[in-house]
């Protein structure tokens, strides 16, 4: 699909842009939607396509999900900008292409998927200011840990880790880690939370009266207290002032976390444990647009 | 367990990359979960729905009483009857060691009609009498994860015979354990229990099994004969093959030998009676989209009570006496979101009793009961909360109820909330007012109606979170219309007695609960209830001779059958890091119960001393605990019905209590 969003007479000097998604639907694909309006006026043509389609002439590839990210990356495009990725997915993926990962290039860019630790415990202390101890659980330590354990000790946080080695000992390291925690943050690490663990890991947080923190609206919605994450509008907003910058500069910024965010909370999973909380848009305002 | 993100790579795998291309890819990158972006998309399904979530004391629209784990381990008690001294209002006392008599405002009575039991929302009052016979409910009280006390009506919710209050016990989820504990008391009056809990959670099924075994020698008097004996096993499986559906099965018997008999009475001689009582439960929840729920119910209860010499009223010789008991329930329940500020829960249900009890029924019956019923819970503004709600019962005696209820909830702040509640409820006649056959005793006419209350309340709710405190308090009004009493019919001594709709009741007056935590090792709970009764005569005796004698002594007792003042208070202190200390003072004015012996005043004092080791949560904990009940030897008098054992008093008891977990 092809969309032309200037007219005939400029589109000579239009950059074009390849927005090539993961899948044709869901997230990927509201993302397009709303870069699609956010670039109308702007000098820019404009091809969204999907990760199974041959890759179109573009000057700016932007790939939606680690599987565009791949296949994008392979194709050595001339400048590429990721997004819908994960930061340590997103790392991991440049070691095996080292040439997009050259900083002086400036012809690599991401938005992460991830908030920026700071921001996760900013969302705690704003909806739960009397929590001492944060607890997390992960299978093999994630990159961030370091950032977490620097972050939490500036502020007088007390982080309980417990490295998870099976499905059969999450019970055991659970209610441990439930006795010591004021609340659990979820990490997105799958082999902890999934589809086939969230329903015992939310019963027994509710249990111990210890909420879930949770990093999408998703695990607001199957129990968990709040998250901050930002939508994929929110992301093509950011998308749309990296082209905006790319057309007058040719230059894209360093990769990046969100800069806009949501937050949700669950008012009856909070109402039920008695906690008088602040409303979702008090807490967002509270934590404030930082980067 | 990793489906969506291994297909997603392994589709991009196959599809993309021819295999000499792995060099760019090694197998190990496409294995790792951490560079799927799915962990952030991935939908759930809703967990925390709102028959999981207990309902916060702000929003309930009836006062509402929760003892915890917590609150159940602090005060030592090791029967279930015995918890409800936690709530303000209630009274439990004791026939005999193993048959306790609870009740709330004024319904106090040997048989404790008037209130609805449920243990994971299977109704355990039973025909006959339509009690509760605590002792055989195959539940063990460490199996407990909490205990919702709603007093005040609550038909609407909880369906029929909520006359007067709602017991709604809770038990452990089948994912809450993982290993074993083993549990032990032993102490004075004979007292021996056991209990080993296993259990295990895993990714689509949980289990969890109870095996427990109860004894003692009951007042350990010469006068009674009151000991028990009773095995119990359960078992709670769930097993949930998606987010979306859950499946929970319960099974559970119990096997139990008591003494009965009183010395001296030749028609109630020392023997021992056995009770066996057994469930069957499956129930299906279903999470629908944009969170509303389905959940359907079906229980089975069987119970059968054999007492080898019952003696027949006026008999020359006894008989041996069987009571079979046996329900089956159905029901459908829906929790729709209607929109962001309302929520409705709808359902429907049908109940068969089977009762064969040859001594005291001409033939068995069976009674079919159906039911229907909505709720609505309306967030008019944020300060303004609405439940509005009804049921619809066809009791099986050949009465339609209609059961409505209306609360609005205003919270004047975030910590203070006044409540306002209207509600009605009835109480279907039990089988044995409807169709006694007990001759020279007890011999129904029938056409009883159902008794009716229209209750009125107004609460306040101060919750302080930053300074600990929390203040529960209400004033109510309950008008209680058609209570049914035995009716003394012939002309020479008033027997062979029938039952009529006889009086009305009003009982009102007002109590509360005050919870205080100064730190998370300290916290105190005061529960207080001032309680009145006003009485008079509105039905017909058969027999107007009697109503002089008979009725008027009732109008006389009725009053006196609610203490002026009653309460508790629980105080838990940890000491140290494995020392916790709780004291327990309970108290009450001297009752006289119809149709029973007056009891004095009580007061009593319950002590614990626990001493805990190892890591919590871990393999090798447990603890030691030391429980005085009734401290200082204040020998309050129990519930009696007859001048033999008028004055038995409760006596200082004392036991230890150990938990392992491994």
């Amino acid at each position: 699909m092809i969309i032309c969003l200037l007219p005939a007479s400029s589109r000579a000097a239009a950059l074009k842009l390849a927005v090539v998604l993961s899948e044709q639907e869901g997230a990927y694909l509201e993302y397009s939607n709303a870069l699609e309006k956010l670039l109308v006026n702007k000098s820019v043509t404009l091809t969204v396509t999907d990760a199974d389609k041959p890759l179109p002439d573009a000057d700016l590839v932007i790939a939606a999900g680690m599987k565009a990210f791949i296949i994008v990356a392979r194709a050595k495009p001339a400048a590429m900008l990721a997004v819908l990725v994960p930061k340590e997915g997103a790392g991991k993926l440049l070691n095996e292409f080292p040439a997009l990962a050259k900083s002086d290039s400036n012809t690599f860019s991401a938005i992460y998927l991830d908030q920026p630790v700071r921001r996760q415990l900013d969302l705690i202390a704003a909806v739960l200011p009397r929590v001492r101890s944060i607890g997390v659980m992960y299978s093999t330590p994630p990159k961030e840990l370091g950032a977490l354990r620097t972050k939490a000790a500036e502020r007088k946080f007390e982080l309980n880790e417990r490295s998870v080695a099976s499905s059969s000992a999450l019970h055991t390291a659970l209610q441990t880690l439930l006795l010591s925690s004021d609340v659990l943050l979820a990490l997105p690490d799958a082999e902890i939370y999934n589809a086939s663990t969230i329903r015992n890991i939310l019963l027994a947080t509710y249990r111990n009266k210890v909420p879930l923190i949770g990093f999408s609206s998703g695990y607001v919605k199957a129990g968990a207290l709040c998250a901050v994450f930002s939508t994929p509008e929110q992301i093509a907003w950011q998308s749309a002032n990296i082209v905006q910058e790319y057309i007058e500069t040719r230059v894209l910024p360093s990769a990046q976390y969100p800069k806009q965010f949501e937050v949700s909370i669950n008012e009856q999973v909070a109402r039920s444990l008695a906690l008088n909380i602040k409303s979702a848009a008090e807490v967002r305002d509270e934590i404030g647009i930082t980067p | 367990m990793f489906c969506s993100r291994i297909n997603i790579w392994q589709y991009a795998a196959s599809l993309l990359l021819p295999v000499a291309s792995f060099a760019f890819m090694p197998l190990s990158f496409a294995e790792d979960g951490s560079v799927s972006e799915q962990a952030y998309l991935q939908d759930f399904p809703v967990v925390l729905s709102a028959s999981r979530l207990l309902q916060p004391l702000s929003e309930a629209p009836n006062a509402m009483s929760v003892i915890d784990r917590n609150m159940i381990k602090a005060s030592g008690f090791r029967t279930i009857a015995d918890l409800f001294r936690l709530v303000p209002g209630m009274y439990v006392g004791n026939l005999n060691g193993h048959t306790p008599v609870v009740g709330y405002h004024g319904s106090t009575e040997e048989y404790s009609r008037r209130m609805q039991v449920l243990i994971d929302g299977r109704s355990v009052y039973l025909p006959p009498f339509s009690t509760v016979d605590w002792e055989d409910i195959p539940l063990n009280i460490e199996d407990i994860e909490r205990v919702e006390v709603v007093r005040g009506p609550a038909a609407a919710s909880f369906g029929a015979n909520s006359l007067q209050g709602v017991i709604n016990i809770i038990t452990r989820d089948a994912a809450s354990l993982n290993g074993t504990e083993l549990s032990m008391i032993k102490g004075g009056e004979g007292v021996a229990d056991l209990a080993a809990h296993l259990g295990q959670a895993g990714e689509k099924m949980d289990y969890r099994i109870t095996l427990a075994h109860r004894e003692d020698s009951g007042y350990g008097s010469t006068v009674m004969n009151d000991g028990k004996f009773t095995n119990q096993a359960n078992l709670r499986a769930n097993f949930h093959p998606s987010g979306a559906d859950s499946f929970d099965f319960q099974l559970g018997y119990s096997d139990s030998t008591r003494g009965l008999g009183i010395a001296g009475k030749a028609d109630d001689v020392f023997r021992n009676v056995t009770a066996t009582s057994s469930f069957q439960q499956g129930t299906w929840l279903h999470a629908q989209q944009n969170g509303d729920e389905l959940k359907l119910n079906y229980f089975h209860i069987s119970r059968n009570y054999i007492d080898p010499i019952y003696s027949p009223p006026v008999a020359l010789t006894s008989v041996a006496a069987q009571t079979v008991a046996d329900r089956h329930d159905l029901e459908l329940q829906q929790t729709i979101q209607l929109g962001k500020t309302n929520r409705m829960v709808w359902g429907a249900g049908g109940r068969s009793d089977y009762v064969s009890s040859p001594v005291s029924l001409t033939a068995p019956y069976t009674f079919t009961q159906t039911r229907l019923f909505a709720h609505d819970e309306w967030r008019v503004s944020p300060s303004v909360l609405m439940n509005a709600g009804a049921m619809l019962e066809n009791d099986g005696f050949g009465h339609t109820n209609t059961s409505p209820r209306l609360a609005v909830n205003y919270h004047v702040t975030p910590q203070h909330t006044v409540r306002a509640s209207t509600s009605v409820a009835y109480r279907t006649p039990a089988t044995l007012e409807e169709k006694a056959n007990i001759p020279n005793a007890y011999v129904s006419l029938g056409g009883l109606r159902p008794e009716k209350t229209l209750s009125k309340e107004i609460g306040y709710l101060g919750e302080f979170n930053s300074a600990g405190l929390t203040l529960d308090a209400r004033v109510y009004n309950d008008q209680v219309e058609d209570i049914i009493s035995a009716d003394p019919a012939a002309t020479i001594d008033g027997r062979p007695y029938g039952f009529a709709n006889l009086y009305a009741t009003n009982y009102y007056g007002y109590e509360g609960t005050m919870k205080y935590r100064w730190s998370d090792r300290g916290n105190i709970m005061v529960n207080l209830a001032r309680q009145f009764a006003r009485c008079e005569i509105t039905g017909t005796a058969t027999n107007p001779l009697f109503v002089s004698m008979y009725l008027q002594g009732y109008m006389d007792e009725c009053p006196l059958s609610v203490p002026d003042y009653s309460g508790s208070i629980l105080l838990t202190q940890q000491v140290k890091q494995d020392l916790q200390v709780s004291a327990a003072y309970y108290f009450q004015a001297g009752i006289k119960m119809i149709g029973a012996v007056a009891q004095s005043s009580m007061h009593r004092v319950d002590l614990r001393v626990a001493q805990s080791f190892g890591n919590p949560g871990r393999a090798g904990n447990g603890d030691v605990a030391f429980v005085v009940q009734n401290a200082f030897q204040d020998d309050y008098t129990k519930y009696s019905t007859t001048l033999e054992t008028n004055n038995m008093a409760y006596k200082r008891r004392a036991y230890i209590y150990a938990t392992y977990n491994f």
